[in-house]
């Protein structure tokens, strides 16, 4: 058996600044621990609390998404996420990334681009008219109000990619820079 | 009635009510997974407090950060108290928070843009 190269490992986490990262099937209490500690350190590094306040909820919410859609969409592996939380440039920056079928991925896809385009105006416009929709037809746009909510918090436009893999699957990706 | 006295965990907030005095208290951070099921106790006291009596209700939140369902299921107990006061009912919403953490006060006051009753936004040093 060979011994992993952590060295390399790191030496790459330490070049892309990255000071959180996860891989491995997400649970509700890993998303509450690994948010925990992300704000220690934040507090720790005397992050502004307006920034840990912005890089936590966009956590939460890239997670709780991938929660959401590994139990709705019932896809064997959708439930493992990868999740990044790098300081580069002034900024803090969040990745998360899970399988999905590869529509649902298009999807998603579609919605950060017309996303993308709007200003933040037009995003709160978005944001009230998400949020007085009815439950029922907010299920059945996913993640709408998250999404929505994440773009507001950017100060870049979100960035989406997918992956096709196998068997109709795709990995879908999204970085946020705050 | 009965009271509501929930305490906080890492991603839910303390919730208190007082039925004698009008009062609802919540406290803390709200992000649970599933928001509908977490507040729907609060809810059915809200509903079950404006329908019983017609005595003022005042809301107290030191709440600090929420999640996009916690903010839908809040926005639809404000809505519930701006009907409650469009028919007369006193209401009165105090919001406390961090002046540090100015986020904070942004989304006390989107929440505020939909409320004609009194909504106070209460920086603390």
């Amino acid at each position: 058996m060979s011994v992993p190269d952590l060295y390399e490992l790191r030496q790459r986490f330490d070049n892309e600044r990255i000071l959180l990262c996860f891989n491995g099937p997400i649970s509700r209490s890993l998303i509450e621990e690994i948010g925990n500690a992300l704000r220690n350190y934040m507090k720790t590094e005397q992050a502004s609390p307006v920034a840990t306040l912005d890089v936590f909820a966009v956590y939460i919410e890239l997670t709780q998404n991938i929660r959401h859609y590994a139990q709705t969409s019932q896809l064997a592996g959708a439930d493992t996420a990868t999740v990044v939380v790098s300081y580069r440039d002034g900024h803090y920056n969040v990745s998360a990334g899970n399988l999905v079928r590869i529509e649902d991925g298009e999807a998603v896809l579609k919605q950060i681009t017309a996303l993308a385009q709007l200003d933040k105006t037009e995003l709160k416009k978005a944001y009230k008219e998400q949020l007085r929709k009815p439950r029922d037809e907010q299920a059945t746009t996913g993640a709408g109000l998250g999404l929505i909510d994440i773009a507001r918090k950017a100060s870049a436009p979100v960035m989406s990619s997918l992956k096709t893999l196998e068997n109709g699957t795709g990995y879908f990706s999204l970085s946020v820079q705050i | 009635m009965n009271d509501l006295k929930i305490v906080s965990t890492q991603s839910t907030p303390l919730i208190e009510t007082d039925s004698n005095r009008g009062v609802i208290y919540m406290e803390g951070d709200s992000y649970p997974e599933n928001s509908f099921e977490f507040y729907s106790e609060l809810v059915s006291w809200v509903s079950h407090y404006l329908a019983t009596n017609s005595r003022p209700l005042v809301v107290e939140l030191a709440l600090l950060y929420l999640n996009t369902s916690s903010i839908k299921v809040m926005m639809d107990i404000f809505d519930e108290l701006e009907d409650a006061h469009q028919s007369g009912r006193d209401i009165t919403v105090n919001w406390r928070y961090d002046v540090d953490n100015e986020r904070v006060a942004e989304l006390a006051e989107e929440f505020k843009e939909d409320c004609s009753f009194a909504f106070n936004i209460i920086g603390q040093p």
